[in-house]
């Protein structure tokens, strides 16, 4: 995708000039940066001063070359904030509102209904009234509807950002499902660090109109974190790992990180692939520069700390044990504890600081 | 006097032509409603301060110009009459008075409804690929559809009540252009009281009934 | 079914709105305000004894005069004053040789019914104890600018002037007087005639009075001109004749 616009707003202009080609994109940044405006942009509901937006080699707007596709033949799926379901159409008129004049359950195009039914789980929804649903069928209507017009890009605009933590924990594994079932490339804006950690192959980072910085989420994350204070409960630590066991007496499953070493997390039931995402906050993780005896944690991992980023009275130490691990302390415990770059350490993780997806 | 047949007649000629002039005012109501609702263009304002003028200059100057317009003399009038449609003295001008005086208040009323549906909802069904007709029928009017009827309820009470416009352009002529106002206003000047206060309660009774109703609607529009 | 049948009932009630029984022979006549009943009646029996028939706009002399100058399908015009009827005549309005003085009216001066006002000559209006006298526009309404011309006439204007309250039309003046709001007012003794709750308490001599007229004539424009021409005749038979003065008119010819 090539993105390349000037769109004048309140206080300031937001100047873009990016290309990137990635599964799921995500558009980082604080409240009013103009993240809804590009995305508005992109699907062509908003007028641009100057600029490009090309998409697969398909030109959607050039002011150079005169060329403005309305929104209708973008082919853009656009899931807002709200949902903005149609409040007179039932869940069943909504969905398919895009999807041409098949009224009833049949295979269209590429996707099926069936599928993304399935998929999101709202076929018990259908002939719901809009009012009725709850903040999280909302959502997972309106990706439905977005999905099924067929669209060659989907566009997320904060979709969790209404939902209380609980509703958010619910709602984050369909949205992987959707990425990784249905193929579509997707523009997800978010201020959730946790979201781009989970979903994105690729992060932008927009702060008052302009890009500053880009690249995969993990390594962005650590130059992110040095430009802007995170709010305390969006540092994670986000993993990829195999399922290997599960022992519902003792309450915790096995997983192993893709460098091999292995993690217990708190029980699960086999799921239905091997390869599952597992999340723990920066500010869960102990270290130690003594292997531990006699406590509760189930994960101690030795490893080497790589780096401390330190910001005012917090430092975030990036450890390498197997796969690399960011742990936030106050300036005094690294003091206290001495530690370095290259200092070999202890990671020391409880079973149940961990949560799956 | 009371109920009696002219009493009848009258009643319902009024009704009939203030029905037709709102139905007849309806579409264009709505497009020009929408228009102002949602687009922009230079002068904007006005064309939007032309639309309302006759509700708030004297019908009577109203009346003037629409008789300088259609009347047998002029150019517009000249034209039509050589076609054989005449608008002077008979129905077809108080349906032109009623309709010219109450489409600025159905134009207002409707704007405000659709001014009220998120146009967010609009620009969703773009993205999914509906045509602009396609959205105007399957979103913006279900969802603004309440404001509309109010809107045309007003109008119709607005119509019913109008009289300066018409006793200039369709002149009072009993059986064939009168309308209760100007019943009322010919009995008050024939000093005939009781048989204006009959016709009075009639207009009452019917105004209160179509503002109420129109009022209800818009508050339960609003609730949704 | 039902619904359909009521539907339908709903549309021919809606549709005898329009109806309009369409005669050939059926001409406009516009005549002023205050020639409303004595001209229905003239009406209703021309009607019964003429194969024609004959339509009424009744509304104030300058606005009629006003929608005929527009080309309004007017086919004969009974105006309250010679002014309006000279207007259309210099803009070639009239059908030539077809204007005729028909009537004449008396002018009098009405008060409250339970009045002690005493007026034997116009100068008691310049008693103290009548404070307001209503007047029809006398700029405009025929009926003020006869009054005004009268009270000039008499010398007493400019005297009278400040107690003149304007009034929209003769039926605004009778409304004013019955109310007591105005101790005297100015109208036609056919206007005073309708009102129960005036009286009459000085009758303008016709010799001393303003020359009041009312002229007719056929409109230049009308495609009907033979049966004005009749109409215009029944109205100045005997038949005609009697009802007008039976109205209080005076009839000129």
């Amino acid at each position: 995708m090539l993105l390349r616009c000037r769109i004048p707003l309140a206080h300031f202009d937001l100047d873009v000039d990016v290309a990137f080609d990635a599964r799921v994109a995500s558009i980082f940044g604080p409240s009013g940066s103009g993240k809804t405006t590009l995305l508005d942009a992109i699907a062509g509901l908003r007028d641009i001063t100057a600029g490009e937006i090309e998409i697969d080699g398909s030109t959607l707007f050039s002011s150079a070359r005169g060329i403005d596709r309305p929104p209708r033949e973008r082919g853009i799926g656009y899931v807002p904030q709200e949902g903005a379901l149609f409040p007179h159409l039932s869940v069943r008129k909504n969905i398919l509102f895009g999807a041409g004049r098949s009224a009833d359950i049949s295979r269209l195009k590429g996707i099926s209904v069936e599928h993304v039914l399935s998929v999101l789980e709202i076929g018990s929804l259908l002939d719901r009234a809009v009012k009725k649903l709850s903040g999280g069928e909302v959502q997972r209507v309106a990706l439905a509807r977005a999905i099924l017009s067929q669209p060659r890009l989907l566009l997320l605009d904060e979709p969790l950002a209404s939902l209380d933590i609980g509703l958010k924990e619910k709602i984050l594994p369909y949205l992987a499902r959707v990425r990784d079932e249905f193929r579509i490339p997707m523009i997800y804006v978010t201020h959730n660090l946790t979201e781009v950690l989970t979903l994105a192959d690729w992060v932008l980072m927009i702060r008052q109109g302009r890009l500053v910085t880009q690249g995969v989420p993990k390594e962005a994350l650590r130059s992110m974190h040095a430009i802007m204070q995170l709010p305390e409960d969006q540092f994670e630590n986000v993993f990829a790992v195999t399922f290997v066991e599960s022992d519902p007496e003792a309450g915790r499953t096995k997983v192993r990180l893709q460098a091999g070493q292995e993690l217990f997390i708190p029980y699960l039931p086999r799921p239905g692939s091997d390869t599952i995402q597992i999340r723990i906050s920066a500010d869960d993780i102990l270290v130690a520069i003594k292997r531990p005896e006699g406590i509760s944690a189930g994960n101690v991992l030795p490893g080497t700390v790589r780096r401390i980023d330190a910001i005012d009275g917090q430092a975030i130490v990036t450890v390498a044990a197997g796969d690399e691990f960011y742990a936030r302390l106050t300036a005094s415990a690294v003091k206290r504890l001495g530690l370095v770059e290259k200092a070999p350490v202890f990671l020391i993780m409880k079973t149940r600081s961990f949560r799956s997806l | 006097m009371i109920f009696s047949l002219e009493t009848w007649h009258i009643t319902l000629f009024s009704l009939a032509v203030g029905l037709t002039s709102t139905l007849v005012i309806l579409p264009f109501g709505i497009a020009l409603a929408w228009i102002f609702a949602r687009k922009e263009w230079p002068f904007k304002s006005v064309i939007e301060t032309l639309v309302l003028l006759p509700l708030v200059m004297p019908p009577v100057s109203t009346g003037l110009i629409l008789l300088k317009i259609f009347g047998r003399r002029n150019p517009v009038g000249q034209w039509l009459y050589e076609r054989g449609v005449e608008i002077v003295f008979n129905w077809k001008g108080v349906l032109m008075a009623m309709a010219v005086m109450s489409f600025p208040l159905l134009v207002r009323s409707v704007r405000t409804s659709f001014t009220e549906v998120n146009p967010r909802f609009e620009q969703i069904a773009a993205t999914l690929g509906a045509s602009p007709l396609r959205i105007f029928f399957v979103i913006t009017i279900p969802l603004a559809y309440k404001g509309i009827i109010a809107g045309a309820l007003l109008a119709f009470s607005r119509a019913l009540g109008e009289f300066g416009a018409t006793i200039l352009l369709a002149g009072n002529i009993p059986g064939k252009t009168q309308t209760l106002s100007l019943a009322i206003y010919s009995f008050v000047q024939l000093g005939k009281d009781s048989d204006a206060y009959t016709l009075l309660g009639i207009t009452v009774a019917l105004a209160f009934l179509f503002v109420w109703c129109s009022e209800w609607l818009l508050r339960s529009a609003k609730k949704a | 079914m039902r619904r359909n049948f009521i539907a339908a009932i709903l549309v021919a009630a809606f549709l005898t709105g329009f109806v309009e029984v369409a005669r050939a022979d059926e001409i406009l006549v516009a005549a002023a305000a205050s020639l409303t009943d004595v001209l229905n009646e003239i009406g209703a029996v021309y009607r019964s004894k003429s194969k024609n028939s004959v339509n009424f706009t009744f509304g104030p002399s300058s606005t009629l005069a006003r929608q005929i100058e527009e080309g309004a399908p007017a086919d004969l015009f009974f105006s309250a004053d010679l002014l309006k009827m000279d207007n259309l005549d210099k803009t070639g309005r009239l059908e030539p040789g077809t204007r005729r003085n028909l009537l004449s009216n008396q002018l009098v001066i009405i008060a409250p019914v339970d009045s002690k006002l005493f007026i034997s000559s116009p100068k008691d209006l310049l008693k103290a104890d009548i404070k307001r006298i209503a007047l029809a526009e006398p700029t405009s309404v025929p009926v003020g600018v006869y009054s005004s011309k009268y009270l000039t006439d008499e010398g007493l204007w400019d005297e009278v002037k400040p107690k003149v309250v304007p009034v929209q039309d003769v039926r605004a003046t009778l409304a004013s007087v019955e109310s007591g709001n105005v101790e005297a007012g100015f109208v036609y003794k056919t206007d005073a005639a309708t009102s129960k709750k005036v009286k009459v308490v000085y009758e303008v001599p016709i010799d001393k009075g303003p020359k009041i007229t009312y002229p007719v004539a056929i409109v230049k424009e009308s495609k009907k001109k033979a049966v004005a021409q009749d109409f215009m005749n029944f109205t100045l038979s005997p038949v005609g004749k009697g009802a007008f003065k039976k109205y209080g008119f005076v009839v000129i010819d």
